[in-house]
Formats: C-alpha cells, sequence, structure tokens
C-alpha cells in the first residue's frame, strides 16, 4: 500500500480531506481528528490486508505516520 | 462512481449549493458507501442549504460520534437537510433535563437517546449478584421515564428511545443457569418498561434495538468499546439510522402509499408467457415458498394501510388467469389497486398508476428483479424508492422489501386497515362514470353525503393522520401529530370538524378536516383546510367551504379568514377560496390570505347532500 492509497484509505474512513503530505502531521494538528478515526483506520487496514493489528499498541500513535509505519503495512 | 461525484463535490465546496444532487446520488450507494457519504454531508452548514431542514440532536451514555455519519446519510436519502448535533459522552441525563443546553439552540425536530448496558453494570459493586442488577435496573428505568416525561414538556420535537441490548459479557460473569435466567428476566422487564413508553407517550417512539442487532450484529466491537467508549458497531448504528430515517419521514408526512410489484421474478418465479399461468413458480417447494413469502408479506403490509399495485412486462390477459387460476398464488387481483400489465415503459406505467389512485408519483415504491427496468425508474423517477431484488435468490426477496420501513406510521387508524377496499371500491365507481352519459347524471347517480362532525378521542389519530398524509388538497400543509389534535381540541378558541363522506357505492369513512379559531376582533380563521384527494371534483370541497360561512356567520363572527401556503403539491388549490366567494386581501411570494365578508353565502351545492352535525 502507497502512502496515497493509505491517505485515500484514511479520507474514506474519516471524511477528513487528507493527502500523503498530511501523514507526518501530528493528530493534535489535524483538524477533526480523533481517537474513534485511529480505532476506525486500524480496523480497515485490519479488513484491506487480512490481518490482526495489536491495537492497544497503537493507542499512542501521534502521527498517520506512526500507524501507517507500525501497522508494518504489506507492500 | 456515486460516492466520487460526492467527494468532488465536497472538495469544490459545491454540496450545499447542489444539495438537490445529493438524495438521488445515494439512491445508489450500499451501507459503506452511505456511511462515507455522510461524513462528506455532516461537514456542510445544513442553515446555507435551500430546501427541508430536519434537526436531529443525538445524546446518549456511550460515545456516539460514529452515528453522525450514517445518520446524516440516512436523512439526506430522504430528501432531508440534515443537521445532526451530537451530545456528550454520558451527558444525556443532563442534557435531556437542562433546557438551556447548547444543544437545543434550534429545537431539534427529533432527539435521539441511545441507552447501552455498561451504564447500568458500571455502577454496580464488584462482585455483583442479580438482584444488584435487577435494583439498578428498576432505579435506571425511573430514571428515564422522568426524563422522558420532563424532555415532553420541555420540547416540541418528538423523542426516540432505543433498547440496550444485554451484552453476552455481562451475562457470562453469572455462573448458574438460573441466575443467568433471572438476569434475563429482569433485563427483558427494563426492556419492556422502556418499549412501554412508546405506547403511553405520544411524540415518543422506542426503537427495539434486538431485532436489529440480529440482523446486523454484532451489537459491539470490543476494542473500539473498550479503547474508545464507543459501544455500537456501525451495521448497528447504520441499522438504527435507517429506522430513525424512517421515523422522520413519517412524521413529515413522506411515508409512502403504494407498493408496487412487478411480477415475474419478483412475486413469482419464471416468466408468465414463457411458463404459463400454471407454470410459474409459488406456493410449493423451497424457492416457491420464498415468493408466497413476499406475496404474504405484502398482503400483511397492506392489511395496514398500503396499497398494492403490479407494474409488470406482460400480457394482461395471461396475468388475469394467472390471479385467478394458479391455486398456489397467495396474491389476488382483489389485494390490488392497480394492476398495469403491458410491454410499455415501466416509468410511464408508475405514473400512470398514481394518476389512477390520485397520488403523486412519489408515494409509490417499486421493486423489480430486472436491473434495467430499476435503472429506468431510478432515473425518470428520482423520487420513487426502489427496492432491488435479484432473480436467482428468492429467499433475500423478502428482506429486500422490509430492510427499509417505507410505510412506517405514527399509528395504524381503522381508515388503514380498509383503505385498499376504498379504492377498490373507486375503481368501480370510476367503471360507473365513464358509463354516464354527463358529469351531471353522474354525480346526480352517485349520491354523495357529507357530514362534518367534532371528532371523539377515536378519531383523533384519524384526524391527525389526515393533516399527515394529505399533499394535494392542503392549504396551509401545517402537520399534526396526535397530541397536537388533540390540543387543538381542548381549545376553547379553536375548533376541529372531521369531514365524513359516503355514496351508494360505499361509506368513504372519515375523509377530511378543517381547523378553526377565532381571531381576537371577533373573526373567525380557517388555520387548515385538508381532504383526502379519493373524494375531490364532485362538490364535496365547495359543500364544505358553504358550511363555514353559514356557520361563522350563524356564530356572529365579523368575517370568515383563510390562508393559501404553496407547497410543490398544492398548487391545484391555490385558487379554491378565491372560487368559494372569498377576496383576496394580501398575497406575498404565493401565500396568499383570503377573507369573506359573510354577506352572501355561496350557492348551495347540487348532488350533495349535507349533515352538519355541529356548528362552526
Amino acid at each position: 500500500m502507497t502512502e496515497n492509497d493509505f491517505a485515500e484509505l484514511v479520507e474514506a474512513e474519516t471524511g477528513l480531506p487528507l493527502t500523503a503530505d498530511d501523514l507526518a502531521t501530528r493528530f493534535d494538528d489535524l483538524p477533526g481528528w480523533d481517537s474513534v478515526h485511529l480505532l476506525k483506520v486500524l480496523s480497515a487496514l485490519e479488513s484491506e490486508h487480512g490481518i490482526t493489528l495489536r491495537i492497544a499498541h497503537l493507542l499512542d500513535a501521534t502521527s498517520l505516520a506512526d500507524l501507517y509505519t507500525a501497522a508494518a503495512v504489506p507492500a | 462512481m456515486s460516492l466520487d461525484r460526492l467527494r468532488e463535490l465536497s472538495r469544490a465546496g459545491g454540496l450545499a449549493e447542489n444539495y438537490t444532487e445529493v438524495a438521488p446520488l445515494l439512491a445508489g450507494l450500499d451501507d459503506t458507501g452511505l456511511r462515507r457519504a455522510g461524513m462528506l454531508l455532516s461537514k456542510v452548514d445544513a442553515s446555507v442549504v435551500d430546501g427541508p431542514r430536519l434537526t436531529v440532536a443525538v445524546v446518549g451514555s456511550s460515545a456516539l460520534q460514529p452515528i453522525e455519519a450514517p445518520l446524516t446519510a440516512q436523512l439526506a436519502r430522504h430528501g432531508f437537510v440534515p443537521d445532526v448535533r451530537l451530545g456528550g459522552y454520558g451527558q444525556y441525563g443532563m442534557e435531556l433535563r437542562d433546557p438551556g443546553n447548547p444543544l437545543w439552540d434550534v429545537e431539534p425536530d427529533l432527539t435521539v437517546c441511545v441507552l447501552d448496558a455498561d451504564e447500568v453494570f458500571d455502577h454496580l459493586p464488584t462482585p455483583w449478584t442479580v438482584d444488584d442488577v435487577r435494583a439498578a435496573l428498576d432505579e435506571h428505568v425511573a430514571q428515564v421515564e422522568s426524563l422522558v416525561a420532563g424532555y415532553r414538556g420541555d420540547h416540541v420535537g418528538a423523542l426516540v428511545l432505543t433498547t440496550p441490548p444485554l451484552p453476552r459479557h455481562w451475562a457470562a460473569q453469572v455462573v448458574d443457569l438460573r441466575g443467568r435466567a433471572e438476569l434475563g428476566i429482569a433485563w427483558r422487564g427494563f426492556e419492556s418498561r422502556l418499549l412501554g413508553l412508546g405506547v403511553e407517550h405520544t411524540g415518543v417512539f422506542v426503537v427495539d434495538l434486538n431485532p436489529l442487532v440480529g440482523e446486523h450484529g454484532p451489537l459491539r466491537d470490543h476494542r473500539l468499546a473498550a479503547y474508545t467508549s464507543v459501544r455500537f458497531t456501525d451495521p448497528v448504528l447504520t441499522a438504527l439510522s435507517r429506522e430513525v430515517g424512517h421515523i422522520a419521514r413519517a412524521l413529515r408526512g413522506k411515508t409512502s402509499k403504494v407498493l408496487v410489484l412487478d411480477l415475474d421474478n419478483t412475486t413469482w418465479g419464471g416468466v408468465l408467457v414463457e411458463e404459463g399461468p400454471l407454470g410459474i413458480t409459488t406456493g410449493a417447494g423451497p424457492v416457491g415458498e420464498a415468493f408466497t413469502a413476499v406475496q404474504k408479506a405484502a398482503k400483511q403490509l397492506a392489511s395496514q394501510g398500503a396499497l398494492l399495485a403490479v407494474c409488470s412486462k406482460n400480457d394482461e390477459d395471461k396475468v388475469r388467469e394467472a390471479f385467478a387460476t394458479n391455486p398456489d398464488l397467495t396474491l389476488r387481483e382483489d389485494d390490488l389497486v392497480a394492476l398495469v400489465a403491458n410491454w410499455g415503459a415501466k416509468p410511464d406505467n408508475l405514473r400512470q398508476i398514481a394518476e389512477q389512485l390520485n397520488l403523486g408519483v412519489d408515494s409509490l415504491v417499486f421493486i423489480d428483479d430486472s436491473p434495467s427496468e430499476r435503472g429506468l425508474v431510478a432515473a425518470n423517477l428520482p423520487g420513487v424508492p426502489v427496492i432491488a431484488v435479484e432473480a436467482g435468490e428468492p429467499a433475500l426477496h423478502l428482506h429486500r422489501l422490509l430492510a427499509d420501513g417505507w410505510f412506517t406510521t405514527q399509528r395504524v387508524t381503522d381508515e388503514d386497515r380498509v383503505r385498499g377496499e376504498r379504492y377498490r371500491t373507486e375503481r368501480r365507481r370510476l367503471e360507473f362514470k365513464e358509463r354516464a352519459d354527463s358529469l351531471g347524471d353522474y354525480l346526480a347517480q352517485l349520491g354523495t353525503e357529507v357530514e362534518l362532525f367534532a371528532p371523539g378521542p377515536g378519531e383523533v389519530g384519524r384526524i391527525a393522520q389526515i393533516t399527515q398524509r394529505t399533499n394535494q388538497f392542503n392549504l396551509t400543509t401545517v402537520r399534526l401529530d396526535v397530541a397536537a389534535v388533540t390540543g387543538a381540541l381542548a381549545d376553547p378558541g379553536r375548533e376541529v370538524l372531521g369531514v365524513r363522506c359516503a355514496d351508494r357505492f360505499g361509506d368513504h369513512g372519515v375523509v377530511g378536516a378543517v381547523f378553526t379559531s377565532t381571531e381576537p376582533d371577533g373573526a373567525r380563521r380557517v388555520d387548515n383546510f385538508l381532504l383526502s384527494c379519493r373524494v375531490l371534483a364532485r362538490g364535496v370541497e365547495d359543500a364544505v367551504l358553504r358550511e363555514l360561512v353559514l356557520g361563522a356567520r350563524d356564530a356572529g363572527a365579523t368575517e370568515l379568514r383563510a390562508a393559501y401556503r404553496p407547497t410543490a403539491k398544492n398548487g391545484a388549490v391555490a385558487g379554491f377560496y378565491a372560487k368559494g366567494g372569498f377576496s383576496l386581501v394580501a398575497e406575498d411570494g404565493g401565500a396568499r390570505e383570503f377573507a369573506h365578508d359573510l354577506a352572501e353565502a355561496p350557492a348551495e351545492i347540487p348532488h350533495v347532500v349535507v349533515r352538519a352535525a355541529t356548528t362552526v
């Protein structure tokens, strides 16, 4: 999954208008972001790739880039 | 594709301006698509959109942010411009009690209160017993009952409550089977009392979440619940949103009126012109039973006020023969109020059915297995909901038919139960009319009788329903629920009259209502005048208006005032008062004010006998 695909998935799940450039933005600086969005994105990644993530470990993520890498999304 | 178009509009900031495009775009989306579309739509500022706004507040005992998108989409799908407001996590008690809460800055048309089980268990000691749960539930339900009563006192909008299903992880903490049964009994008792609120109060509707969870569950996503306090999955919140959308539709008088069935591979299996009237699949065998289930459900809906019609590409004589001779059909021609079987385009045929029934075409719901027929109808008649069934899988037909509550209504009245029969009588009346030598002859032979009466408690539901369902002959389109009609009846300054009508073909029942009030200067005012389209164009409306003028004069009123407020549907009655001898005294953007000086009563209407049980 490319960064662009990931940004698209996040946009579809959260409704927040995003591009790959927003991946490094801290959640605190991402208008409208909340913890429910984080769970929704992780669940969507799971069903998209047929994987199981340890979500408890990802609750402290600070940016989308953390999710993108820490989730070890297969290319 | 339609989601792409919505994204494009959203990115360009053009959703608000192009909101009329939204409902047709949503019609083709599945639940995930609707949720995603809802995210885009919930960013639109409803106050700048031109259209029928619907404000909904959602409060509850858990975090409810994920309901915003599906609820917004469901409301937009019905043509509303939704303004969905969310209360704070667990704040519903305070929010419902406090009329000064910012949530009520705009009085919501609907408030949805979503309850959940954790709220009860979180307040118990550890360890807890079934007795503890029982005591906590008694206290909880008493609180909810008092909140509901308080809310009804402070607000005019409707209130929707949901029952909280019992999650397994609570029941499973009771190890003895007898105790687990006792927990179940206590829980169902609690849910029953909540459901009772919907029976007790007008304007309170309780959605039983159990059947929704059974169909769309699981109830919870444990990780979402643990980490974010969201205690319902998206599919359950989507299903709940769908129910709320249909409640809103019913409250705004948009309940569908006619279920239009395709025949081949929708109502029965196979193609009639190929298999013959006795060769179609229905009744016997697993596949036949699946089609019979559709027929039975259609009759079930019809018994409660939905009208059934057929629109089929078929030979009409073969269709009639099948209905008359196939012993395995549950549905018969007698169950239908209209039967159109030909090889013409279905959008034209649907228009013809609507015209024949004297209803707007958007009061129809159409079900068909052919993607091309569905596409044609969706493209040409965007106001008609289209239910898709797949020819190869009739077991799912029933569930597709019932997935949306198109016929959801606040209360089924006696009138609903006999509506189909009335329309069939109307068909006989039309045939009689076609045989009459002239319109005058026809009216003279019809023998129309009109009665004006003061509605009793048994008729209040029907009067409210007339204000909800009537679109064409509705002079000011003020929709009233049962509570509002009861209020008008109790108000000494106002009067409510019901209109009954009968003729040689039978009794039409209660077909109209007139709401009047006394103005401070001694004039009478007709606040609204409504008549079912079934009895139009035979002098009934003119006869009632004459009675109103005579009644106002007899009561010593200085004049009789009346207003016309235009809607998309009531253009035909814009000139009704002027024709009845009223003078136009003001006009503002289509809205008209009329007055009658009562000097000269309108002429008696030939061929209509009026009995006024009460005077205005």
